[in-house]
């Protein structure tokens, strides 16, 4: 019989590693638990953009805070996930995508980032590696980019030191509420008491929150991510598209990873599996166009990343209807970002503190359907 | 990117008599390495035709800086990787043509 | 008409002996079928055509020979062939995207045959990444296909049938061997023959190499294998000490040679790209080379429809390889209910029994390329594993001590593997040194098949286009 944690969270991403080290912090017995390594899902193979272009309005102050702690992994982290600051594009190429990007910055704007819209000259001159056919371009001082997949060794470093227990490799069967709290079972057989629980599990929520009786359908979505060999120097900013649907930045080393949410496919059970041929050619082809120099880079390496998304693709992150002492966290878009501020704010919740910002009360979807994309 | 200085650059094409039964090779073809004329056999690939005129370092290593050049010879490992008429590829893949621009070296991390 | 609109039923990946008979067969039997190779003919490493314009030998060998006439039966069977196509995409049902001299293809087939061959595997030592230091299968490249000598002095390393072919093949294109440097013994060699007695042919093939070494008076060093190599003013300094059977160093004489190249290969490795990234089954195999596609005798994977022949299947040779890829064209065939199954057991039985001859003296020699763990152990921690990025083995212990379990974890966190030759270089001598801190292969697993299977540039992909023709996916919302 295993001994009593003060919290057990299910799901070693950004958010439940970040929630589970601050509770560890402030002296509770904290046991985090995952299915396979720490922040090796979405949370080491995203492609580290640190914006506030294609962060959701609503969650620009929460992009904001998790921009700051990214920035500052030295104060809180100890080592970090070599974030850099640099400017933000998203660019326009037509009428309707300039449209766009002014309505997409103004909606910002209201949300506290401070988003302008520039011409072109003004945007080659902030990016001369553009494509001279650019319209116009949404600017934003305070973007950036960090390295995801060293965000699981950062995290295990300061979670071994907070005294948590880290628990990889076990992926868990159940979580059923008893008298004590709750415990929570693994396919080996293994089990862990604890008197709270986070349910943190990425694209695998929706069956967590079945085991303790909530309904809330949670999407998997199965993002592309390209990365070129080392190049000279192409580009110096992080940029997008009006759509969204393109990121680029070149890193330190000289590669160049291509993002933007095309998808491949997979499922929660077998991970990202299949490259979908015409969206490798058509996320390139928006890269290309975007940024024409990359046309001599070659491609090193295509993969998949799964990201969890709500059927108003919006967070969940607070205490479960229904269920003491049973929290929830996770489904954020570009939630790599806001992912340190989100798990803060739910560990000073179950430390009985008043989060700063408002959190995302999960039973507003309870029983929601997913809505049919057409 | 200028090239790395190949330190084992030897006298210049055909005096490294690395070419077996060099007499009855092909059409003879010329081209550029990092803006020097290298002359060729038809048929030989560039990674070849570079060692034979006695160079051999191809590019730096990306975080040491250190020489490298041609390994497996079958297009995998990457290390012959030199730049020409403006693509990426492997040298030893690639056969000469006159008047190929072929550059060395290698990209690093950006300074 | 596209390609992809022919209407192939079968796509061959590969086009050495175990490509070239599968595409033969299918033909033979009605199939449609095309085969993609990277290379300008058909042939593999193992029987790499000369260039057009180099001269022909008025008496080719057996296996140029061998070569000639699978390159004949491929051209006059009514195969599509695909050459100078890098393949860069494979996904299930299936199609393959490859780039090519004309811009970029995309095929389709209800069965899809991968007989991609094999890489080398050299155990990094200092100084490896020098250049001027090269594969033993590079330099049978170099010997074969571009009639050059490595070197003018050439240090020839490592273990295998190939050390001998190789220094013999430079001896008799005019250069010097230094020494012939084998982790084996001879007792090992000998303790060999009665598989290899079953290729009277090959053996005295061998047999003439070895005496075309000793006419020359090149040293053979048994259990033997290098230390480190230098550059310095005059060459390639190469240090070389003794092993034990196991591929440890033993306390002993060193001896230092002076060459300007140092060829050194510790077997080949299968190549299991495709495999691994339609994801079917692998296990761990040792003597077949490493992690290969669980197969059935006709080269059936776990995934229906994808076949796996040939050396990247496990090492057998190249006699074997032919074998195999007929089987699985029958096989492939077969199973698309286009072939009778009397037909199909009874060339399946002819062929099977000729696949079993033919592979006990591949076998053979895939034990004696099989990886020695000791001599990996024995890699100096400051010495670089991952040539692209430059990674040494320090920063891969590091990883491990920090907790990384498996290949995949230390790619992630030491760029271990993330470079343009994905893996392919590093990727077995990575497992093994975390495999002998984690407990074995199976816990340390092999690095996760990602495309593209080669790198390839976003010009040759995109090809021309205008923005419009870009299909945007529907965007997210505000």
């Amino acid at each position: 019989m295993s001994a009593r944690f003060d919290v057990g969270v299910v799901g070693a991403g950004v958010m439940g590693a970040t929630t589970a080290l601050f509770l560890a912090r402030a002296g509770m017995r904290v046991a985090l638990i995952d299915r396979g390594e720490l922040c090796r899902e979405a949370s080491g193979v995203n492609a580290g953009t640190l914006t506030l272009h294609m962060t959701r309005a609503s969650l620009i102050p929460y992009a904001q805070a998790g921009w700051r702690m990214w920035m500052t992994t030295d104060q809180w982290l100890g080592s970090g996930v070599d974030a850099v600051a640099t400017a933000g594009l998203a660019l326009a190429f037509t009428d309707g995508e300039a449209d766009l990007l002014e309505r997409r910055a103004a909606v910002r704007r209201e949300h506290g980032a401070d988003i302008r819209v520039i011409d072109r000259q003004r945007a080659l001159e902030i990016e001369p590696g553009l494509n001279g056919n650019v319209l116009k371009a949404a600017y934003c001082e305070t973007d950036g980019y960090a390295s995801a997949y060293l965000t699981g060794r950062a995290y295990r470093r300061a979670l071994a030191e907070a005294g948590a227990a880290i628990v990889e490799q076990r992926p868990i069967t159940s979580v059923e509420a008893n008298d004590g709290g709750f415990a929570v079972r693994a396919a080996t057989g293994e089990r862990w008491d604890m008197q709270r629980v986070v349910l943190a599990g990425g694209v695998w929520l929706g069956e967590m929150l079945r085991w303790l009786g909530i309904d809330i359908p949670v999407k998997c979505l199965i993002n592309q991510l390209i990365v070129t060999e080392r190049l000279q120097r192409v580009m110096r900013t992080v940029v997008s598209v009006a759509s969204g649907l393109l990121s680029l930045k070149q890193f330190a080393n000289g590669t160049v990873l291509i993002g933007g949410g095309w998808q491949g496919r997979g499922d929660p059970v077998r991970g990202g599996v299949e490259t979908i041929p015409e969206n490798f050619i058509g996320n390139l082809r928006l890269a290309r166009w975007t940024i024409p120099a990359l046309a001599q880079a070659r491609v090193a390496r295509i993969w998949l990343g799964l990201e969890a998304e709500t059927s108003d693709a919006m967070p969940i992150i607070g205490s479960l209807p229904g269920v003491r002492d049973a929290y929830v966290i996770g489904s954020v878009h570009s939630g790599y970002t806001s992912g340190p501020y989100m798990g803060k704010l739910l560990a000073d919740l179950i430390l009985g503190r008043e989060p700063e910002r408002p959190l995302f009360d999960p039973a507003r979807l309870v029983g929601i359907p997913m809505p049919v994309h057409t | 990117m200028s090239s790395v200085a190949a330190t084992d650059d030897d006298a210049g094409a055909g005096a490294s008599g690395l070419r077996i039964g060099e007499a009855s090779r092909g059409r003879q073809v010329s081209f550029l390495f990092d803006g020097r004329p290298v002359v060729a056999c038809e048929g030989e690939m560039i990674a070849c035709a570079l060692a034979c005129a006695g160079i051999r370092t191809l590019r730096a290593s990306p975080r040491g800086g250190a020489p490298r050049g041609m390994f497996c010879m079958m297009g995998s490992c990457q290390e012959c990787v030199v730049r020409i008429d403006g693509r990426m590829t492997t040298a030893c893949q690639e056969p000469v043509r006159d008047g190929l621009d072929v550059r060395g070296g290698t990209i690093g991390n950006i300074p | 008409m596209t390609a992809s609109e022919r209407g192939f039923d079968v796509l061959v990946i590969g086009g050495g002996p175990a490509g070239i008979t599968a595409a033969t067969t299918v033909r033979r039997h009605g199939g449609r079928v095309a085969l993609i190779d990277e290379n300008v003919d058909a042939g593999g490493q193992v029987y790499r055509p000369l260039p057009p314009g180099f001269p022909r030998s008025s008496k080719p060998t057996s296996e140029q020979r061998a070569g000639d006439r699978l390159r004949d039966a491929l051209a006059s069977s009514g195969a599509d062939t695909f050459f100078e196509h890098k393949v860069w995409g494979v996904a299930p049902g299936f199609r393959v995207d490859a780039v090519g001299p004309h811009g970029a293809v995309a095929l389709s087939a209800p069965r899809l045959i991968a007989a991609t061959g094999t890489s080398e595997r050299v155990i990094p030592f200092p100084g490896w990444t020098t250049p001027g230091v090269i594969g033993l299968a590079a330099a049978t490249i170099l010997l074969k296909a571009q009639r050059m000598l490595p070197g003018r002095s050439t240090l020839v390393a490592g273990c295998g049938p190939l050390l001998i072919a190789v220094a013999a093949g430079i001896v008799k294109g005019g250069g010097r061997v230094a020494a012939v440097i084998d982790v084996a013994s001879r007792g090992e060699w000998l303790g060999r023959l009665p598989a290899l007695v079953s290729r009277p042919d090959l053996l005295a093939r061998g047999a003439r190499w070895m005496s075309t070494l000793r006419a020359a008076g090149v040293p053979m060093l048994w259990r033997h294998a290098i230390r480190e190599v230098r550059e310095t003013a005059s060459g390639l300094d190469a240090v070389v000490g003794p092993v034990g059977p196991d591929g440890a160093p033993r306390s002993g004489e060193t001896c230092h040679f002076t060459v300007d190249s140092v060829t050194v290969g510790n077997g080949l490795t299968p190549a299991s790209d495709v495999s691994r990234v339609l994801r079917a089954k692998h296990r761990y195999d040792l003597v077949k080379g490493g992690w290969v596609a669980e197969t059935d005798g006709s080269g059936r994977t776990s995934v229906p429809g994808l076949y796996v022949v040939g050396d990247g299947a496990g090492i057998a040779g190249a006699a074997a390889a032919e074998h195999h890829g007929a089987v699985a064209g029958l096989a492939a065939l077969h199973d698309l209910g286009r072939l009778d199954i009397t037909v199909v057991r009874r060339e399946a039985e002819r062929l099977g029994a000729k696949l079993d001859r033919a592979a006990r003296f591949g076998r053979a020699m895939a034990g004696m390329m099989a990886i020695r763990g000791a001599q990996v152990t024995a890699i100096p921690t400051d010495t670089l594993v991952c040539r692209c990025e430059d990674v040494t083995r320090a920063e891969i212990e590091q990883a491990i001590d920090d907790g990384a379990r498996e290949v995949n974890q230390v790619k992630a966190w030491t760029r271990c593997g993330m470079g343009p030759c994905q893996g392919r270089t590093c990727g077995d001598v990575v497992a093994e040194i975390v495999a002998q801190r984690v407990g074995g292969r199976e816990v340390a697993g092999y690095f996760t098949g990602r495309l593209p299977l080669r790198p390839v540039s976003l010009q040759a992909v995109t090809g021309d286009y205008v923005y419009a023709d870009i299909p945007i996916p529907k965007a997210a919302p505000l």
